[in-house]
């Protein structure tokens, strides 16, 4: 029995993969690291992100129509296969409860200081359930939406602040030492773009799986150009103050006074996080269940959304102490910890199906 | 506190259980019921004020004292 029958169209998952990238990246500003660099940082992470998208889509390409789950199932055999899959199934959920956890943090921090965490989890956790269960094709109707608007409204926001713009806070170029900016752009690959590796769980459903590849490309590629020119617009504006800041997307926001008619518009940044982060954890909570109900042989993964949901809520609330930490996590253990999932386990599935010449069309295994 | 939770996880569990009884699909009922569970204790010890391990930063302690960075 199928366990999903939505079928989604490659723009829909062009799409989806911008708003997925987009998810933390509105807030947690990629290659920060590299200060007034970032937008370097950015475009040589990109060009590592795409590699990453290049590995895991030609996985998809040679098993067509199937997730990783049902190719790790095919290529290292049921128990193996289900131990790996179990791998990248956590590794799912855990970066669903990270960006909860970003966003539940900013909420509380920027937003709402008196409203308890487990309420803005809770929430949000309750929407994504009920477009978890509602199908992949309701979030991929959902992205051609809500992330029109969001490219819409980063525009808007650049136009506004642009009278508060100094290219010269650019320069000098290259100031950061290489290293440091070679680790922040492998850090920037990691997250945003790398995190994509989640859409093997999704890759299956496009309606013409020749196209699903272009459309990654596209998606990721579309996101990088719009986080460089963030980037871009964020040291222009905020200059040597940028690094400091914790959100400073929304603190250039925050700069904006058209005749001190038109200010306080950093609350639009503050909903493109909350649209954005719902298709980040929406993609990584799908992956999970559907994942999940997979390596179980269930008949549906409905009856676990629930119970995977509010695990991942406890799992955002407990899983750092503090922001700090937090930020520790995303440039320095994040960019390691993800290598396994994001690089080594579609890289070496595809190796060995090669090896074994899987799949075999007209026989058993394909 | 405890009691919130409790009636939380009640409404779940009244919410999904008829039905998959109504269908027979005991495999997903156990796979239901053991998740439910683990997170109903999880809950409970939260609401206790029971410190859980924060699982993000002993990875992130893991690794970066592996590699002394």
């Amino acid at each position: 029995m199928l366990l999903e029958n939505g079928k989604i169209s490659s723009l829909q998952l062009s799409l989806l993969i911008i708003g997925f990238i987009f998810g933390a990246s509105v807030i947690i500003a990629p290659g920060q690291q590299a200060g007034h660099d970032a937008w370097i940082a950015i475009a040589l992470g990109l060009m590592e992100g795409l590699i990453i998208a290049g590995i895991f889509t030609v996985l998809t390409q040679h098993f067509k129509g199937k997730t990783l789950v049902e190719i790790n199932s095919l290529v290292y055999g049921k128990i193996l296969g289900n131990f790996i899959s179990i791998l990248f199934i956590w590794y799912l959920f855990h970066l669903g409860a990270l960006v909860l956890n970003n966003y539940s943090r900013f909420l509380k921090l920027e937003l709402y200081p008196a409203t308890p965490k487990a309420l803005t989890l809770i929430l949000i956790m309750l929407v994504c359930a009920l477009t978890v269960r509602r199908g992949i094709e309701v979030l991929a109707r959902c992205s051609l939406i809500l992330v029109t608007i969001t490219i819409l409204m980063a525009i808007f926001d650049t136009l506004l602040v642009a009278p508060h713009m100094d290219l010269q806070n650019l320069l000098p170029i290259l100031d950061v030492p290489i290293g440091k900016l070679l680790w922040t752009s492998h850090a920037t690959a990691i997250f945003p773009f790398g995190d994509a590796v989640a859409f093997l769980m999704v890759l299956a459903f496009v309606n013409k799986p020749e196209k699903g590849r272009s459309a990654v490309f596209k998606g990721v590629l579309i996101a990088g150009l719009v986080l460089i020119g963030v980037a871009v617009r964020n040291a222009a504006v905020l200059g040597q103050m940028n690094p400091i800041y914790t959100y400073p997307t929304y603190i250039t926001a925050q700069v904006i006074d058209v005749g001190d008619v038109l200010t306080r518009v950093e609350v639009l940044v503050a909903i493109n996080l909350i649209t954005m982060g719902f298709f980040k954890i929406s993609v990584a909570y799908y992956g999970a269940v559907l994942g999940l109900a997979q390596v179980f042989n269930l008949r549906s993964y409905r009856p676990i959304i629930l119970p995977i949901g509010i695990l991942m809520v406890i799992l955002a609330l407990t899983n750092v102490s503090n922001t700090a930490e937090m930020f520790d996590f995303a440039n320095n253990g994040y960019p390691i910890y993800t290598i396994p999932f994001q690089i080594a386990i579609p890289l070496i599935t595809l190796l060995v199906a090669k090896l074994r010449k899987l799949p075999q069309i007209g026989g058993e295994q394909a | 506190m405890i009691a919130l939770v409790l009636i939380g996880f009640g409404m779940v569990a009244l919410i999904q259980i008829p039905g998959l009884v109504r269908k027979q699909w005991w495999r997903e009922l156990l796979c239901f019921a053991v998740l439910l569970f683990m997170g109903l204790i999880l809950s409970v010890m939260i609401s206790m004020g029971i410190e859980i391990p924060p699982v993000t930063t002993i990875i992130n302690e893991t690794i970066t004292g592996m590699l002394g960075m």
